[in-house]
């Protein structure tokens, strides 16, 4: 009898743990049947390559949230990178450094370095001035555009070689597209990071109650502007992908973007008050929005519905979380 | 004149009676004291009257007149306010808005602003009290927003006002407009409740004084003609006070040496050291400086000046990370919002003092994570099913139980326990000292702060005496009675 009411409840427990993945699998289970072409290899590594851009984001933007913090100015930092790699590149180029085929390594690595310093930026005017990071990185949204605008006088720069194409659009095998594979590695780097390190218990730990984290001998400074150089430098790496796979660097890039990148992160179940959250949930995040995406392309639904299911998406994940924390809570008092 | 009663109430919680068939009268146009120590049930009276609780057997009145709430707006609409110590006004609104928040008076749609200023200085003069109506509250001083609370809690004309530790953040000659104020209130026929722990005052304030100790009313004195130490006797009673077990000794090694600290003005000028094994107490009344001399030593908070040396290492600026590293842990005040992330597991928040340890190298040793949580769960008997479970599953007693097994983690040689046993039962409580021994005889020095007299005299070797922000005294808890440590906190001419 006893075992019987244990094993129910952790049947419960585990339908709420695996929520999204359970849902996620009804979806794509509708999509196959439904859809034309859904369930075929080329259309789900489609999926993959299409969610590879934000999807680098997001894992950075998981460890930021996490760590109480947010970066709203991400997508501006695409285009920034984007922008930089072809003009460094091709600047190198024309004054005859350099040719066009090693000058890129250069134009990527001032990409990832200036992100590097963005990053740092927003790290040190958070500690030092204890402004909250939603201003700054707004503020910044801006300042990155106009940055980015500035550099590549409004047209977009084309000065990239043609091998530099397969950083965003090769396949490996023929088959798996590199940008998903960036996603993957990205993945994995930054699970091992949340999981396995101490810098990851830190970002929980801070994220959850940085007066406590601080009273604890951590150095909550440092670890938030660890994070906020994290997300920083992987929209660098992902502005890089971008330009990649269009061959250009532009200012316009990037629109909108950071609304798909905390999209997912929220959808995977990290709450926006920091402190609760996990990787895995994020890429499971990145994939749904994919997945919907892809399925209401099949379907022919066009970009303004696309929007507003997009909105109603997140409205619906945040109401979720906090519905299910608030059960959690409450199981928790009836004990 | 009227008088509000309080008939044969009894309010229970798990573990603890909290009033047990208390029955007393207040009556208006009279300051009437009511004191205890903490835990002796006077917060747990105040809450029943204002209906924040409701009792569980018993019943109030005024003059007959049964009194039912059911919440505290629905005491205040029945005429009980209360002006509580943690301010109550929103700074970014005037004095005038704020003392008539809600009952502006309106033309139409619009807020008659003439009227309303108008009608908030009436109340002033009404009471003889001078404040900037048009000041935000932002800019007043402490002791201004303690008097605008007042008024605004006037100006609904109660029969009742609980003034709840209104001097508790007040300065000395800012207590007496506060006082002249009150005088001024007694002329209003309305009952005055006055909850302090600042036992001198009550000569200058109080009518009566109404006296709590452990759920049962100990005594009522009129003030005038009372002594000091009939007060005492019936806020302490005859305590049995316990002492440490006798196998605790100090080593001559000195470990922590404090020379002139000072952090203004919080605290000025300490100095102290402390032996290898010894057990010392910080007594003081609440704002005597206790707490932040810990942090400030912990570098929780950055000290102006003086200097630190814990086992022979001078250290220039401590702060968290850096004692620490040196072997010095703090167990904070408040362990919800200082001492635990409670969003994290039992297992996380045990390990968060000694990361350096359970990941050398940076990567977490998940085998050595969990053993280092599974020793202090089995060492300080923390009750629980899984380690995995979050901090919220447990009690206040296990919780607290946590953060002190989170700094053993990290080996220290010195803890300071800052109200290590705020908010847990006694059974708890007992077990928190049996740790504290328990490290005294590993060689572990600790400095222990508490509000509860009784304890730094059942578990210290040695307890120094802080009044406003400055030493005392030192004195040896078996020398020493309570009322007289008591009364050594307090100074003035009590003896």
């Amino acid at each position: 009898m006893k075992a019987e009411a244990n094993k129910s409840f952790n049947l419960s427990r585990f339908s709420k743990k695996y929520m999204m993945e359970i849902i996620l699998f009804f979806i794509a289970l509708a999509l196959c049947f439904t859809a034309p072409g859904f369930f075929t290899i080329g259309n789900i590594l489609n999926i993959f390559r299409n969610v590879a851009l934000a999807g680098v984001i997001s894992f950075g933007m998981t460890m930021t949230i996490i760590g109480g913090e947010i970066d709203l100015s991400v997508g501006s930092s695409i285009a920034l990178s984007a922008v930089l790699t072809a003009t460094v590149t091709g600047a190198l180029a024309k004054a005859g450094i350099m040719p066009m085929e090693s000058a890129v390594f250069v134009g990527m690595a001032c990409a990832l370095v200036v992100g590097l310093l963005i990053g740092l930026f927003n790290g040190f005017i958070r500690t030092k001035f204890n402004i909250p990071t939603f201003i700054i990185t707004l503020a910044m949204l801006n300042v990155i555009y106009g940055s980015a605008a500035l550099i590549s006088r409004g047209f977009p720069v084309t000065t990239l070689p043609d091998w530099y194409n397969w950083i965003g659009a090769g396949r490996l095998f023929g088959t798996f597209p590199v940008p998903a594979l960036w996603l993957l590695i990205v993945f994995a780097i930054v699970f091992v990071i949340m999981n396995l390190t101490r810098f990851g218990r830190e970002v929980y730990a801070v994220g959850g109650n940085p007066e406590s984290a601080r009273l604890s001998g951590i150095n909550v400074s440092k670890v938030k502007i660890i994070i906020l150089v994290a997300v920083q430098v992987l929209a660098a790496f992902s502005g890089i992908i971008l330009s990649a796979q269009v061959m250009s660097g532009s200012s316009t890039f990037g629109r909108g973007y950071e609304m798909d990148v905390i999209s997912a992160v929220i959808i995977g179940g990290t709450s926006l008050f920091g402190g609760i959250g996990k990787v895995w949930g994020t890429l499971m995040g990145i994939v749904f929005l994919g997945v919907i995406n892809n399925g209401m392309t099949l379907f022919g639904v066009g970009d303004f519905e696309k929007y507003i299911v997009r909105g109603l998406l997140i409205l619906f994940a945040v109401l979720f979380n906090t519905i299910q924390i608030q059960s959690l809570q409450k199981a928790r008092v009836a004990k | 004149m009227s008088v509000l009663n309080v008939r044969t109430v009894t309010k229970v919680f798990p573990g603890t009676t909290a009033l047990d068939s208390v029955s007393l009268g207040f009556e208006s146009g009279r300051v009437n004291a009511l004191i205890g120590k903490n835990g002796s049930g006077k917060s747990t009276l105040v809450k029943i009257i204002n209906g924040v609780y409701q009792p569980d057997a018993g019943s109030l009145d005024i003059d007959g007149e049964k009194l039912g709430f059911t919440n505290p707006a629905d005491a205040f609409a029945k005429g009980i306010a209360t002006v509580y110590q943690e301010m109550s006004l929103i700074p970014g609104l005037t004095v005038a808005e704020n003392i008539l928040i809600g009952r502006y008076e309106t033309n139409g749609p619009f807020v008659d602003w003439k009227k309303t200023y108008a009608k908030a200085q009436g109340l002033l003069d009404e009471m003889g009290i001078e404040l900037p109506l048009r000041e935000l509250v932002v800019n007043l001083n402490v002791w201004q927003c303690q008097v605008v609370e007042i008024v605004k809690a006037m100006s609904c004309r109660p029969k009742v006002i609980l003034l709840d530790e209104p001097t508790s953040a007040l300065a000395q000659h800012e207590t007496q407009v506060l006082f002249k104020l009150i005088r001024e209130l007694k002329k209003k026929d309305v009952i005055i409740i006055y909850i302090t722990h600042r036992l001198q005052e009550l000569w200058e304030i109080a009518d009566t004084s109404t006296v709590l100790l452990d759920g049962k009313l100990t005594g009522r004195v009129e003030m005038s003609g009372a002594q000091p130490r009939d007060i005492l006797k019936l806020m302490f009673g005859d305590v049995e006070v316990k002492s440490r077990p006798a196998d605790l000794l100090i080593s001559p090694e000195t470990i922590l040496d404090v020379r002139n600290f000072t952090r203004s003005p919080w605290f000025e000028d300490i100095s102290f050291n402390l032996k290898k094994g010894e057990i010392l107490g910080i007594a003081g009344m609440l704002g005597s400086g206790r707490t932040e001399l810990l942090r400030g030593i912990f570098g929780a908070d950055r000290a102006d000046s003086g200097t630190v040396v814990l086992d022979g290492k001078t250290i220039a600026s401590p702060s968290p990370t850096r004692m620490n590293k040196e072997g010095l842990a703090f167990t904070p005040e408040d362990r919800k919002t200082q001492g635990l992330v409670q969003t994290l597991s039992i297992k996380a928040n045990l390990c968060h003092a000694s990361l350096d340890k359970v990941a050398p190298g940076g990567f977490v040793d998940r085998s050595l994570e969990r053993s280092f949580a599974e020793r202090q769960v089995a060492a300080l008997d923390i009750k629980t099913t899984d380690i995995e479970l979050p901090m919220t599953s447990l009690s206040g007693g296990n919780q607290q139980k946590v953060v002190v097994g989170k700094w053993l983690n990290a080996s220290p040689k010195v803890i300071f326990f800052d109200e290590p046993s705020r908010g847990i039962d006694v059974n708890a409580k007992q077990q928190i000292f049996q740790i504290i021994w328990e490290q005294s005889r590993r060689g572990i020095s600790s400095v222990v702060v508490s509000s509860e007299l009784e304890e730094l005299i059942e578990v210290c070797h040695r307890i120094i005496i802080m009044r406003l922000g400055r030493f005392v005294g030192e004195v040896r808890p078996e020398d020493v009675t309570i009322e007289q440590l008591y009364s050594l906190c307090m100074g003035g001419d009590e003896q």
